[in-house]
C-alpha cells in the first residue's frame, strides 16, 4: 500500500550550519492518526513545514499518497489541508472572505466555496463574527478559522501543527470530533501537540523527534513496550504497566532534553 | 465555466487534473484578496488618515514624474532633431538610475500580504512566477521607467515619424529590461538583507554611494562655483578628466541596455533595420537575463525557504550559567549626592541606546547629514557668514533626528505588550525614547559647532544660544507630536526588508510640517534680529519659543499613560502582527 505520507532520509540545515531535521525516514500509512512529539526546537515544525512544501528540505524526499512533492507540487498541495504553525491568515481579512479566498485557491468553484465556508464558519462557531477582522480574532478563533482553512477543500491528508493550543475546551470537542470523523472516511492526520493526553487519545501512532532525529516510533503500545523493556532492569519491578504517553515521552526524551531535577531550587526562590 | 472538480476527495485513478480555469480562478482570488486587503485597511484606526495622505501624496508624485518625463521626451526630440543622437544614452542612463531611485525612496510593489503564503496552496511555479510579476507591475519605479519612456518614443516620433515603430518597440523593449532589472535587483536585495550583517555592509555601501554623489555634485556642479575663478577652473578639470574616463568606457557602456537602446535609434534612423533588429534583441537579452535570475530567486521562495538571524541563532546554544546567590547584588539605594535618571527611564535608555548600537541604518541617517554639513561648508566658508551658516545646518540635521519620534515604538514589534504587562508609566518609557532623541539632536548640534568652527570660524555666542534654544522648541514640539503619532498611528518596522516606508505617509507629512514651521518661526527670528539691528532679541525670544514648546511637551507627556490606554488595541494590532 501507498503511504500517505512518505519522507527519505529527510534533512534540513540552515544557514550557520545548524541542522533542524537529521535524515529522518517517515511512514504514515492512510487512515492513520499520527502523532508526532518531541521537546522545542526538536525539528517538528520543520518537519512539517517540509512535508507541506514550505520549506525545502536540504536533502531527501517527501511524497504525498505516491506523488512527489517537488515533481509534482500542486498535485500534492491539493490533496493536502495545513494548519501551519503562525496559522498563515490574512489579518486584513474577515472570516468568510478569507475562506472563500482559500477555497477559490484550492480550485472550488464559487458557490461551492460560498456552501462550505458558511457550513464551516457555523460549524467552528464564527458565524457570529462575520464583520469582523481576523486580526481581530481572539488567538483561539484564529486557530479555527485556519483549521476551517485546511480542510474547506476537503483534504485526503491533513497536517496539523499545535491545533489545540489556545482554543477551549467546547471548541477542542468538537475540532475532535471532526477530525475523528476525517480519520473515520479515510483521510489522515499527521499531528504535532504539546498537549500528550489529546495525542494519547487520538493517535493510533506516535513518533517522537529528538535534537532532528527519530528516537521512537509506532503505536502506543509499541512505545510502551520499548520503554518498559528499556527501563525495566533499572526500576527492579517499580514500572507500572499502563505507562501513560507523558511518561513514555520523558522516559524517550525527558533525561536529554535537559528536564531538571524537579528538587532543585533557584537560589534566588529559597 | 468548465466544470471545477470540487470533489478532491477521491481514489487517485479517478482524479481530473487542474484545469486552466481553476488557475484562473487563483489568479482571480488573488486581485480579489489584494483589493479587500485594502478596502478593510481603511476600516482600522489611522487608516482615512493613510488615504488621506495618499489621496494628496499619488498626484504630488504624479506631477513630480510628469516633468521629467515630460522632459525626456522633448529632449529626445531635440537631440534626434539635431541630429545628436550620442546625448540619448545620457537621458536612457538617466531613466535608470531614476528608477532605481524611485525604487529606494518609494519602496517596491506594494505586498499588502506577504506573496511568499501563497506556496501553500496548489500553484505550480509558472503560475506563483505569473503572480509575483503580475501584481508587482504597479510600483512607483515602474511607472518612472514606462512613463519616461513612452515619453521618449512619442517625442522622437513628433520630429521623425518615419521611425515611429522602431522607437515604440525599441523604448517598449527598454521599459521592460528596467522592470525586470529593478525587481531582480531588489528581490536578491531582500534576500541578502535577511541577515543583520549583511544589512550593516549593505547599509555601508549605500552610504558611502550617497556621500560618494554627494561629493560628485558639490565637486563638479557649476552652481556650487559661482564666482570662484580657482574653484571653476578645478571643476572643468575634473569635467574634463570624468569625460576622459567616460570615453575610454564608452564601448563596454554601448553593450549595454542604455547604450543598446540608442544605438538602435540610430540604426532606426539610419534606415538599418537589421542592426536594429540585433540592437533589440541585445536589450530583449538582457531582460531575459534579468527575468532568469528574478525568477531563480523566486523558485527558491516557491520550493521554501527560511530567510532569518532566527534559525542560525538556534545553533548557538549558549550553556547554562550557574548564578551563585550571592551575585545577585540587592538593588542600589537612591543616592542623595548624585542625579540618576528613575530606575524605568534608564532601563528604557539603555535598551534604546543597545537598539540604536545595532541600527545602522539609523548611525548612518546621523552620520551623512553632518558630512554634508562639512561639505557645504567648505564651499560656503567666507562668502557666508558662519552664524547663518551654524542656524542652517543645526536646522538640516534636524531633519534627521526629529522624525524618529513619530514612530518611537515601531521597533517594538511584538515587544510592546512588554510595556502593557510590566508596571511602567508611558509617561516614564516615552521620557526614556525621547530622551535618546534629544541626545542625538545634541550629538548632532555639537558636531556642526566643531565642524563650522573647525572649516571657518566659530558661531557667535549669541548665535549659539539662539540656535540652541530654537533647536529645543523644535525638538519639544516635534517629541510631543511625535509621542502623539507614534501611539495613535504606529507602522512595525521591518529592519530585514528594503526601501519600506518606515513611518506611515501622514507621519511622514506631519513632520516635515512640523520642521518648515519651526524652521520658519526660527528664520522670522533671525531675520527680525538681523534687520532691525537688534541681535539681542534673538535668544530671549527663542526662549520664549523653547518654554513654549516644553509646556507643550510635559502637558502631552501627562496625557501618554491615557493615550496608550486609549490606543492599546491598535498598537498590538499593528505591532504583533507577523
Amino acid at each position: 500500500m501507498t503511504p500517505a505520507i512518505a519522507a527519505q532520509s529527510l534533512t534540513r540545515t540552515f544557514e550557520g550550519g545548524f541542522t533542524a531535521v537529521d535524515h529522518i525516514d517517515l511512514a504514515v500509512e492512510p487512515g492513520q492518526f499520527f502523532g508526532f512529539l518531541g521537546p522545542n526546537g526538536a525539528g517538528k515544525s520543520t518537519t512539517i513545514k517540509m512535508l507541506t512544501g514550505l520549506l525545502a528540505p536540504t536533502a531527501g524526499t517527501v511524497s504525498i499518497l505516491g506523488e512527489d512533492l517537488v515533481s509534482n507540487p500542486i498535485e500534492v498541495k491539493r490533496n493536502i489541508g495545513v494548519v501551519p504553525e503562525g496559522m498563515a491568515l490574512f489579518g486584513r481579512l474577515t472570516a468568510s472572505e478569507y475562506l472563500n479566498f482559500v477555497g477559490r485557491m484550492y480550485g472550488l468553484d464559487k458557490p461551492t466555496t460560498r456552501q462550505r465556508a458558511e457550513e464551516l464558519l457555523e460549524f467552528m462557531g464564527l458565524a457570529n463574527e462575520q464583520k469582523k477582522l481576523i486580526t481581530d480574532f481572539s488567538h483561539g478563533m484564529g486557530k479555527k478559522l485556519a483549521l476551517a482553512a485546511a480542510v474547506i477543500h476537503n483534504p485526503k491528508v491533513l497536517f496539523l501543527d499545535e491545533p489545540f493550543e489556545g482554543v477551549d475546551a467546547i471548541a477542542a470537542g468538537t475540532l475532535k470530533a471532526m477530525l475523528q470523523g476525517m480519520i473515520a472516511r479515510g483521510a489522515t492526520i499527521f499531528l504535532t501537540s504539546h498537549v500528550l493526553e489529546i495525542v494519547e487519545r487520538l493517535c493510533t501512532h506516535i513518533a517522537i523527534i529528538h535534537r532532528g532525529h527519530i528516537v521512537a516510533n509506532g503505536s502506543l503500545d509499541e512505545l510502551r513496550a520499548g520503554v518498559q523493556a528499556r527501563l525495566a532492569p533499572d526500576a527492579g519491578g517499580g514500572l507500572r504497566d499502563k505507562l501513560t504517553l507523558e511518561e513514555i515521552f520523558l522516559a524517550t526524551v525527558g533525561s536529554e532534553a535537559g528536564v531538571t531535577n524537579p528538587e532543585q531550587e533557584l537560589s534566588w526562590l529559597k | 465555466m468548465a466544470e471545477v472538480d470540487n470533489n478532491i476527495h477521491r481514489p487517485a485513478g479517478e482524479r481530473k487534473p487542474w484545469t486552466q480555469d481553476q488557475t484562473r480562478a487563483q489568479f482571480s482570488a488573488i486581485a480579489n484578496l489584494r483589493w479587500r486587503i485594502f478596502r478593510n485597511s481603511l476600516r482600522r484606526k489611522g487608516g482615512m488618515g493613510d488615504l488621506v495622505a495618499m489621496v494628496i501624496m499619488v498626484p504630488l508624485f504624479g506631477l513630480m514624474i510628469i516633468g521629467p518625463a515630460v522632459g525626456a521626451g522633448v529632449l529626445a526630440g531635440y537631440f534626434v532633431h539635431q541630429g545628436e543622437f550620442q546625448y540619448l544614452v545620457i537621458i536612457l542612463w538617466a531613466i535608470f538610475l531614476l528608477a532605481q531611485l524611485t525604487s529606494i525612496q518609494l519602496g517596491q510593489p506594494g505586498t499588502t500580504f506577504d506573496p511568499t503564503q501563497l506556496i501553500r496552496f496548489p500553484l505550480n511555479f509558472r503560475g506563483y512566477a505569473a503572480v509575483r510579476v503580475f501584481f508587482g507591475l504597479i510600483s512607483p519605479a515602474n511607472a518612472v521607467t514606462t512613463l519616461m519612456s513612452l515619453c521618449m518614443a512619442i517625442g522622437i516620433t513628433v520630429v521623425e515619424p518615419r521611425i515611429w515603430l522602431y522607437a515604440f518597440v525599441t523604448m517598449g523593449a527598454y521599459a521592460l529590461v528596467n522592470i525586470f532589472f529593478t525587481r531582480m535587483l531588489f528581490i536578491w536585495v531582500d534576500r541578502w538583507l535577511s541577515t543583520r550583517r549583511a544589512r550593516e555592509v549593505f547599509t555601508a555601501l549605500i552610504f558611502t554611494f550617497g556621500m560618494g554623489a554627494q561629493y560628485l555634485n558639490f565637486a563638479f556642479n557649476p552652481g556650487f562655483h559661482s564666482g570662484h575663478k580657482h574653484a571653476q577652473a578645478l571643476t572643468a578639470t575634473r569635467l574634463a578628466a570624468a569625460t576622459g574616463y567616460y570615453h575610454r568606457a564608452e564601448p563596454l557602456l554601448a553593450l549595454l541596455p542604455p547604450g543598446l537602446t540608442a544605438n538602435s535609434i540610430v540604426a532606426a534612423h539610419a534606415g538599418h533595420a537589421g542592426i536594429f533588429a540585433a540592437e533589440v534583441l541585445g536589450v530583449l537579452v538582457f531582460t531575459a537575463l534579468f527575468f532568469v535570475i528574478f525568477a531563480a530567486r523566486l523558485y527558491k521562495e516557491f520550493r521554501g525557504e527560511n530567510l532569518s538571524d532566527v534559525a542560525n541563532a538556534v545553533a548557538k546554544t549558549p550553556a547554562r550559567k550557574h548564578v551563585a546567590a550571592t551575585a545577585i547584588a540587592p538593588a542600589a539605594a537612591p543616592s542623595s549626592l548624585h542625579f540618576s535618571p528613575p530606575p524605568t527611564v534608564a532601563a528604557v535608555l539603555a535598551k534604546e541606546f543597545l537598539t540604536l548600537r545595532r541600527n545602522t541604518g539609523i548611525f548612518y541617517a546621523l552620520v551623512a547629514p553632518l558630512i554634508m554639513v562639512v561639505l557645504f561648508a567648505n564651499l560656503k566658508v567666507g562668502r557666508v557668514s558662519a552664524d547663518l551658516l551654524f542656524a542652517s545646518a543645526v536646522a538640516y540635521t534636524l531633519m534627521g533626528v526629529a522624525p524618529l519620534a513619530y514612530n518611537s515604538l515601531g521597533l517594538e514589534a511584538a515587544g510592546i505588550q512588554f510595556f502593557f504587562l510590566a508596571p511602567v508609566k508611558m509617561r516614564d518609557v516615552f521620557i526614556a525614547k525621547n530622551l535618546m532623541n534629544v541626545g542625538l539632536a545634541l550629538v548632532e548640534i555639537v558636531a556642526v559647532f566643531c565642524a563650522i568652527t573647525f572649516i571657518g570660524k566659530p558661531p557667535s555666542a549669541l548665535i549659539v544660544l539662539s540656535v540652541v534654544l530654537w533647536a529645543a522648541f523644535t525638538m519639544f514640539v516635534s517629541l510631543a507630536i511625535g509621542n502623539n503619532r507614534s501611539v495613535t498611528s504606529p507602522k512595525k518596522v521591518d529592519i530585514a526588508k528594503m526601501a519600506k516606508n518606515q513611518t506611515s505617509q501622514l507621519n511622514a507629512f506631519i513632520s516635515i510640517g512640523v520642521m518648515l514651521v519651526a524652521a520658519g518661526v526660527g528664520a522670522a527670528i533671525y531675520a527680525i534680529g538681523h534687520f532691525l539691528h537688534r541681535p539681542w532679541i534673538m535668544p530671549p525670544a527663542a526662549l520664549v519659543l523653547a518654554a513654549i514648546g516644553f509646556f507643550v511637551y510635559n502637558y502631552s507627556l501627562g496625557t501618554m499613560d491615557q493615550l496608550l490606554a486609549d490606543h492599546r488595541d491598535t498598537l498590538s494590532e499593528t505591532l504583533c502582527k507577523a
